[in-house]
């Protein structure tokens, strides 16, 4: 047992778009900084003067070998010589050959070298802590694996040195702020959207369904969107824009030609993410070109001055998670829906049928008390669509309730919130998995105190 | 295995007045709160056996949330007389998430030490434990 009341604890959400982090008891995380790095190949750092040049001219890695041992390099220690950039500021610097590698890939973690780099910074260079100090809590994702939960546990412990974790899971953490322990949690984050059905205080594994539509999916499109429409999205580095007359800007466009496509695609991302978080609202009803042809645009102004006018897309983007056959629209994203699979389904469809996987017993509670969470969720009008649709498609005898917090901020981060305020109960105090019980028990033993 | 998620104790008082409700129909509903600062869940009121829902609905704060049981006797179709035993986690929307958190994350702890709770139902509005709710779950 850890009495772990004196310090407060650390509550960490490492989502596939953005790692949120901060101290327990608060309102809002600290730190949000992006779910992936920037990451440089040894040959293309410059070479320090006591390592004498390990590889061809060529590039050809595998003849390098170790400077030391004289030993052919392993793939693994070669890659952990790779140079990591992380932080929006480190990242936000365009650096020749640097490519942009994300942590998680299908909402778990992916890349271990990139998830520690992530928390090495949020934790020291953000939050400024000494980990060792800390309880930390983690939001995990509701369908994460064994193997990926005993992996943070030991890492956590053995290179953190934390005195106590804890492991809640996304969903739960999201119910439980919403002050239910039974409710059917529609995650819409980043890289996914997960349905995960919350029954006293668990997550029902078998009832989980997810899609690959969440708002990256919905940044792409409107990426492709607007340069379908012949707008040219420059990221900042590659112009130069100088005043010529007062309130009149030249551009002139500068090359780099060793900028990475992964780099180059990052910073689209950002301007097109923000595009759609400033214009995008769901429409009320299924979206129809021929009715949103004449409706009034709203401009925006991108990072190289030119004021764009967005009309119809402003409500197409956001009914994709609602109608993923829509994408079918979207020159260059035509491929998506075959690539995917036939699988992919609106948010109302997947509610559906993950309350139908439940027993019998809760579906009536389940749809009464459907909470919207995640970064896309913060779309206006999403949970009054999502509840119109649901009203049309659930059986009759239920009661369809959708619940998201009236505040953008609260939806965005309600797991973080969740764990937040979980962390600082006195109730909770107890909970905490100990560092001397994993030295005792093991890694596997999270299983039993973090169900 | 209870959610592991909160340690909240449990006082005698709560155990031995639900065995009464449940046993000696000496109330009619409990109303529990949580007390913050010794982390235990206590009783808040007990109704006599003559008060009806209304009353036990009446006793639930407006913003803040509790647990309740309320013993429900009703007559079948078929003229049996029958009493049923709701949990009701009531949580509104107006109280403090660190409320909800606390009453959501200690509800299974809880509601294990109450052997004998029929139907269990959470409600975040008047509307959803309304009378006609309590009615449609108990035939
Ligand atoms: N106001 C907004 N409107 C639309 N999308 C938003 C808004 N705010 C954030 N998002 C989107 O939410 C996503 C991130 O959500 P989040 O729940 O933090 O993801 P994850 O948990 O997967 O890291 C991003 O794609 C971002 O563009």
């Amino acid at each position: 047992m850890y009495g772990g009341d004196e310090v407060s604890a650390i509550v960490l959400d490492l989502g596939s778009h953005s790692c949120k982090a901060g101290y327990a008891g608060e309102d809002a995380p600290k730190a949000v900084l992006p779910s992936l790095v920037g990451t440089m190949d040894p040959m293309y750092l410059p070479q320090e003067p006591e390592q004498p040049a390990k590889m061809g001219v060529d590039g050809d890695n595998n003849n390098a070998v170790d400077p030391k041992t004289g030993k052919p390099v392993e793939a693994a220690a070669k890659k952990s010589t790779r140079k990591l950039y992380t932080g929006v500021q480190a990242m936000g610097y365009r650096r020749d050959h640097m490519e942009v590698v994300p942590a998680l890939k299908d909402g778990l973690i992916n890349d271990w070298e990139v998830v520690e780099s992530i928390w090495d910074h949020t934790l020291r260079e953000r939050l400024m802590i000494d980990p060792k100090e800390h309880p930390m809590l983690l939001a995990e994702p509701s369908f994460n694996t064994p193997q990926h939960r005993e992996k943070i546990v030991e890492l956590m412990f053995e290179k953190y040195q934390i005195p106590a974790l804890f492991l809640a899971k996304n969903a739960v953490l999201t119910s439980f702020a919403s002050g239910r322990a039974t409710s059917l949690v529609v995650d819409c984050g980043g890289g996914s959207t997960t349905v995960a059905a919350v029954h006293d205080g668990y997550v029902l594994q078998k009832a989980i369904v997810r899609s690959p539509i969440g708002g990256e999916f919905l940044t792409d499109c409107m990426l492709k969107a607007l340069e379908g429409r012949g707008i040219a999205i420059r990221p900042r580095y590659s112009f130069k824009r100088k005043e010529v007359r007062p309130g009149e800007f030249e551009l002139t466009n500068v090359d780099f030609p060793n900028t990475t496509e992964s780099y180059r695609r990052y910073i689209q991302r950002a301007i097109a993410a923000d595009v759609k978080e400033s214009v995008c609202r769901v429409p009320d009803g299924l979206f129809e070109e021929s009715s949103y042809a004449n409706i009034p645009t709203t401009p925006y102004e991108l990072p190289d001055g030119q004021t764009i006018e967005v009309g119809a897309d402003r409500f197409k983007i956001p009914d994709l998670m609602f109608n993923p056959a829509l994408v079918q629209t979207i020159p260059g994203m035509e491929k998506f829906t075959t690539e995917a699979g036939a699988s992919v389904k609106g948010l109302p469809q997947m509610v559906i049928e993950s309350i139908n996987k439940c027993d019998v017993d809760i579906r009536r509670e389940l749809f009464s008390s459907i909470l919207l969470a995640g970064g896309t969720a913060a779309m206006q009008q999403m949970k009054e669509r999502l509840e119109k649709d649901l009203i049309e498609e659930a059986p009759q005898a239920a009661r369809v309730k959708v619940l998201a917090s009236g505040n953008a901020i609260e939806r965005r981060f309600s797991v973080w919130i969740g764990g937040s305020i979980l962390a600082s109960l006195g109730s909770f105090q107890q909970m905490w998995l100990s560092k001397s019980e994993f030295e005792e028990h093991g890694a596997s033993y999270v299983h039993r105190k973090c169900p | 295995m209870g959610a592991k998620m909160s340690g909240m104790a449990v006082t005698e008082e709560c155990k031995e007045k639900f065995m009464e409700l449940k046993k000696k129909k000496t109330y009619r509903y409990i109303i529990f709160k949580i007390d913050e600062k010794v982390q235990q869940i206590v009783v808040d009121k007990a109704g006599a056996p003559t008060e009806d829902y209304d009353a036990f609905a009446a006793c639930l704060p407006e913003s803040d949330c509790r647990y309740g049981v309320f013993d429900f006797d009703f007559t079948t179709p078929d003229n049996c007389r029958k009493s049923k035993i709701f949990f009701i986690a009531w949580s509104p929307d107006t109280s403090r998430v660190k409320s909800k958190m606390m009453y959501s994350s200690s509800k299974d702890k809880f509601k294990r030490e109450l052997d004998g709770v029929h139907y269990e139902l959470q409600a975040t509005d008047p509307t959803e434990m309304d009378l006609d709710v309590i009615k449609g779950r108990a035939s």
